[in-house]
């Protein structure tokens, strides 16, 4: 039922998928295609234990952990350019990709930093024979994508090249507002792989990505009762370059070189209504060499070990100088034992180290074992550590807000010596006891669990469980450290916080003949902040009651961290024909989550404001044609649910229509 | 939290006993009844500039808590009002600020709970602009100040405890900031946060016989 695809970012090395330890979804080309899925986005929204995050464009929450916790791939190279902590995953066009691979769990101990909550790698599509192909959409609020792949195969040259564009009008649910929600926007990405097989042993790779997006901004912000709007455009642009020599010794050995460079560079150009300029510039740069050797040892003991080297630098209007970039530089060493004693187990420990210029040193260990009880049953348990290096913002920032009261708020890496100089001009009023504990950030850690049990009863059923809980320490939070003369806060980063995500996942599958399957999902989160119920439990946290007194907050009204929903559905029936017709129905659920806190307390709790639980029904039909023709209707959002304030991604009911060609079929 | 235990229990027991209440400047021991006072305008937004700016004209509202009034402005060099209100800034009748016997400092706890002013008190009082009794600014004194949403929510668990112009003693709660008694979603328009903010709902129980036992 599962089929047994191969799986590269669980191991970092080709494996099949059932002998992988840790949880693994696969998301293949069939299933982007035919839930009429065009950016990254799309297609995540409908994976199980993943939640779409809006604020600073569309991140992914993965089992209760923020979009800064997971690290996105493509082809295993991380993607950069993240505002506060939010990497904008529409930036990523899926009409190239021929799978999608989410691990579950701690993942440091291969890929370093960000791999807290997991690792989502995009695997573009390596082996087509599609020499022309051609993709055209178009559909609700004058959404237009169209695309181009076309591709070369020799023995010994494979080149891939992807183009496409894509444009909205945007569209304002709002109501008589003259603002939208989501404002016009042009992209166009083009990607250019190059294959070379020099001999039978030995390869080079060239890869291209680039996408260039124009975001039209029309911006009101509220600032002390007066509203200020500005327009003018954004302007961001992701470069990816991508090198690697791959040689093959024998068969128990291979080797591969790998460089990348990618910049990220984001520019808000604005002009408010009175004629003054605005201006936001981010730049993130990061360059990588890294070496991975993958030997078998015998037939029970596979070894692979890398190094590597990064050096990344941001440039930033938010810091000191826009002029001039912030850099850290780090070295890493990482190595992986999978150890396969007798058929049915396979244990694997690794271990990474990560070196850093700009903040302390990380070390992540990982263990896990897969043990096949018999062919219908499997279970899988790992222990790993995560962890999250500083934001650049965390140590860089040299921020005053001139409008709102004189704050500031400065980065770790100066904020003792700016605080400093500013104590001898006699500007400072105040110092906390937590200005003397600031010190070269940390950075977050998390220990993950995850134990799960797979039972596949026959080929066509199948059915998994999934339990896990992260314990994450040394979260970063702003706090105050002092006070200027004149009453205005200063504020930097420490070390503090510690929270937690645990819950379960089921996941079900069933095929009812050859062309009905009906799949359905279910996930249960509960998150806290540690000290918050630590406090709770003291009874120093108060709330109010129906009348606005204040009340004792009791736990059983906490509901731990914002923007979590405790309960997650999905469930989705797919029909498809020999003839080539298919047809879907995809139903999704996300339970209340709290977005506001209303009720005069630090914490969220069950008198604070809440966005409703919703459901949301998205159907498409499509036929392949022979030869080489294909169409797709589709609606998404049947019900046309709505929520401006809290789901700004998700427009009203829309429809689209697609058409796709393949020129030169074979 | 043993502390706020036992008073609660004292509280109970106490007014179990009582049910008349009774505004007798001799009740000696007799506890204060809480009050509830709506929608008390703090210098309300009347319009808006041309540049878009919010206008208020900028006065405070004066309060006695002995005759639960609003106390017209030219009574202001006088000891007829023992607080008043201008935007999110709380005055007390003292110090900077008037003529009176004023001050006040924010407690941590419950208001109910609150039954006798802890003898280690220190009634702070105003030294407009540095310093004010009641502390102004998010956080710090009672109400938290949302960036994101412009919304004010007044801190829950903290009581004013006042100092009156004539030297007696009231506590009071801040329950909203929003005309209504209701404090806005976050979603509700910026017209509406702006002309509905500014209306003060609080209780109070002010203790006439001057002991500070509530």
């Amino acid at each position: 039922m599962q089929g047994d695809s191969v799986v590269v970012t669980a191991n970092r090395s080709e494996r099949k998928l059932s002998n992988v330890t840790v949880p693994v979804n696969i998301i293949n080309a069939k299933q982007i295609q035919q839930t009429g899925a065009l950016r990254l986005t799309d297609i995540l929204k409908e994976q199980p234990g993943l939640t779409l995050t809006s604020g600073f464009g569309a991140g992914v929450q993965l089992q209760g952990l923020n979009p800064d916790y997971t690290i996105i791939l493509i082809n295993g190279e991380p993607l950069v350019g993240r505002t506060a902590g939010v990497l904008d995953l529409n930036r990523v066009a899926l009409g190239n990709i021929k799978k999608i691979e989410i691990v579950k769990g701690p993942s440091s101990s291969l890929y370093g930093s960000e791999a807290m909550a997991g690792v989502i790698n995009i695997i573009t599509d390596a082996n087509t024979n599609i020499p022309l192909q051609a993709t055209l959409r178009y559909g609700t609020y004058q959404t237009l994508d169209a695309g181009i792949n076309n591709a070369i195969a020799t023995k010994s040259v494979f080149y891939q090249g992807f183009y496409n564009y894509f444009s909205t009008d945007g569209y304002s649910i709002r109501p008589n507002s003259s603002s939208r929600v989501t404002t016009p926007i042009q992209r166009y990405s083009v990607n250019q792989q190059l294959t070379l097989n020099l001999n039978d042993h030995t390869n080079i790779a060239l890869g291209v990505r680039l996408t260039a997006e124009k975001i039209k901004n029309d911006i009101s912000v509220n600032n002390g009762g007066a509203t200020i709007t500005s327009s003018g455009n954004e302007n961001n642009t992701d470069q990816n370059f991508t090198f690697s020599f791959n040689q093959k010794y024998a068969n128990y050995l291979k080797t591969s070189f790998r460089g990348y460079f990618t910049e990220y560079n984001a520019k808000q150009d604005l002009v408010t209504l009175s004629g003054d300029p605005y201006y936001d510039l981010l730049n993130h740069r990061f360059q990588r060499v890294e070496n991975q050797t993958d030997w078998t040892a015998n037939k029970n003991l596979n070894v692979l070990f890398g190094a590597g080297a990064v050096w990344e630098g941001v440039k930033s209007t938010r810091y000191d100088s826009e002029k001039v970039r912030k850099n850290n530089y780090i070295q890493y060493g990482f190595t992986q034992l999978e150890w396969n004693p007798i058929q049915k187990l396979i244990v694997i420990g690794g271990v990474r180290f990560d070196k850093n210029e700009a903040y302390a040193s990380a070390l992540s260990p990982k263990l896990s074992a897969l043990y096949k009880i018999n062919t219908k049953h499997k279970i899988k348990l790992s222990i790993g550590e995560g962890f999250k290096a500083p934001d650049f913002r965390q140590i860089y920032l040299d921020f005053t807000n001139a409008a709102a009261g004189g704050y500031s708020v400065f980065g770790t890496a100066q904020a003792q010596e700016v605080i400093n100089q500013l104590l001898q001009k006699g500007q400072i009023g105040a110092l906390y006891d937590s200005y003397y504990k600031l010190k070269v950030l940390k950075p977050e850690y998390s220990t993950g669990v995850h134990f799960s049990w797979d039972y596949e009863p026959n080929t066509n059923n199948f059915f998994s469980v999934q339990i896990f809980r992260n314990d994450i320490n040394n979260l970063i939070q702003v706090q105050q450290v002092g006070a200027y003369a004149t009453g205005a806060q200063i504020f930097s980063y420490l070390n503090i916080g510690r929270a937690f995500t645990q819950g379960i996942e089921l996941e079900a599958k069933h095929k009812i003949d050859n062309h009905i399957i009906i799949s359905g999902g279910y996930q249960y989160v509960e998150t806290g902040d540690k000290d918050q119920i630590d406090q709770i439990k003291a009874g120093k946290v108060y709330t109010r009651d129906a009348n606005g007194y204040s009340k004792i907050l009791t736990l059983s009204d906490y509901v731990g961290l914002p923007n979590n929903s405790k309960h997650k559905v999905q469930f989705k029936i797919n029909y498809s024909h020999a003839n080539g017709f298919f047809a879907n129905v995809r139903i999704m659920y996300r339970s209340k989550w709290a977005v506001n806190n209303t009720n005069g307390n630090e914490v969220f709790d069950n008198g604070d404001e809440f966005a409703k639980g919703y459901f949301s029904l998205h159907t498409s039909i499509g036929k392949d044609f022979k030869p080489g023709f294909s169409t797709q209707l589709g609606c998404d959002n049947i019900t046309n649910y709505i929520d401006a304030a809290n789901l700004p991604n998700l427009p009203g009911r829309t429809f689209y229509a697609t058409i796709k060609y393949q020129i030169f079929h074979k | 939290m043993k502390k706020t235990i036992q008073s609660i229990v004292l509280m109970v027991i106490i007014s179990s006993s009582i049910v008349a209440c009774t505004k007798s400047d001799t009740a000696a021991l007799m506890p204060v009844t809480a009050v509830t006072v709506k929608d008390i305008p703090a210098d309300t937004v009347v319009g808006l500039s041309a540049q878009g700016i919010p206008i208020t004209n900028g006065k405070y509202t004066f309060y006695s808590l002995e005759r639960n009034t609003i106390v017209p402005n030219t009574d202001s060099a006088s000891t007829k009002w023992d607080i008043a209100f201008m935007a999110t800034k709380i005055i007390t009748n003292g110090g900077t600020s008037g003529t009176g016997l004023g001050g006040a400092f924010v407690y941590t706890g419950l208001f109910d709970a609150l039954t006798t002013i802890p003898t280690d008190s220190v009634f702070k009082t105003d030294n407009a602009p540095t310093s004010y009794a009641i502390t102004t600014g998010s956080g710090k004194g009672w109400y938290n100040y949302d960036g994101l949403t412009n919304l004010i929510t007044p801190l829950a668990g903290r009581v004013l405890v006042i100092k009156t112009a004539t030297g007696k003693y009231a506590k009071m709660e801040v329950l909203c900031y929003y005309k209504g008694g209701v404090t806005l979603l976050a979603t509700a328009t910026d017209a509406d946060k702006l002309n509905k903010q500014r209306y003060y709902t609080f209780r109070f129980a002010y203790q006439p016989n001057g002991t500070k036992t509530f």
